[in-house]
């Protein structure tokens, strides 16, 4: 279904980036939210030293996948968002 | 015998009415009287201060994890004097928007890239907490 698509742009990759993490810190749960916020940096840290245009669009391409999962993810975890605070939500002193 | 005790009892109950010169101007349109000045009002302390947004705005760049605290100073820039990339970049303006509790659009957000520039930008949001 993905087209060939060329190499993203410096601008798209670091835009993609930012969405993600925007879309990781609306999580409810703290855990799923944590996780995300870590898998988006250490993925996109990975893959930094890509050099082939080809390999650099795949990876775009997951992580436009991977964006449009956490985005439904999101609102599901809404609807069953958690009563109680994490305890590691609550503030130092 | 009601006629005549019906303008009497008016008399007695109407009170004369007088008409009060205007000459005293409207307080309110007096520019230098006190009543103008909320002296008492709290609403200018909601924005915050600079030195404020200064102290916070360090202190998230000093718990960033790849950075050297003792490098950090309201003139640092993060590429060019932490030693951050781009990524970094885009993940202290997230911490950054988290502590002032603010949406940063992506256009201004790529154009902080050292602590004078989002101190101003900060300082200069009317949303900033």
């Amino acid at each position: 279904m993905a087209s060939a698509a060329s190499a993203p742009s410096r601008a798209e990759v670091l835009s993609l980036f930012r969405s993600l993490l925007r879309t990781a810190a609306k999580f409810t749960d703290y855990n799923v939210r944590e996780y995300a916020k870590r898998r988006t940096i250490d993925g996109f840290r990975e893959n930094r030293g890509l050099s082939d245009p080809s390999s650099i669009a795949s990876a775009f391409a997951d992580g436009r996948n991977q964006l449009e999962v956490a985005m439904r993810q999101v609102v599901v975890y809404s609807l069953y968002a958690p009563k109680v605070k994490s305890v590691m939500e609550i503030g130092s002193g | 015998m009601a006629a005549a005790l019906r303008p009497a009892i008016l008399r007695h109950i109407r009170i004369p009415v007088r008409t009060v010169s205007r000459s005293r101007p409207l307080a309110c349109l007096n520019p230098l009287s006190t009543s103008m000045i909320r002296s008492m009002s709290s609403h200018g302390d909601d924005h915050l201060t600079k030195e404020e947004v200064i102290e916070r705005v360090l202190d998230v760049v000093k718990n960033f994890p790849k950075v050297d605290p003792s490098k950090v100073n309201p003139d640092v820039h993060f590429q060019k004097d932490l030693g951050l990339d781009s990524l970094d970049n885009v993940e202290i303006v997230m911490a950054l928007e988290e502590e002032f509790k603010l949406e940063i659009p992506d256009k201004e957000a790529d154009k902080i890239d050292s602590c004078s520039l989002a101190i101003e930008y900060i300082s200069n949001h009317p949303m900033a907490v």
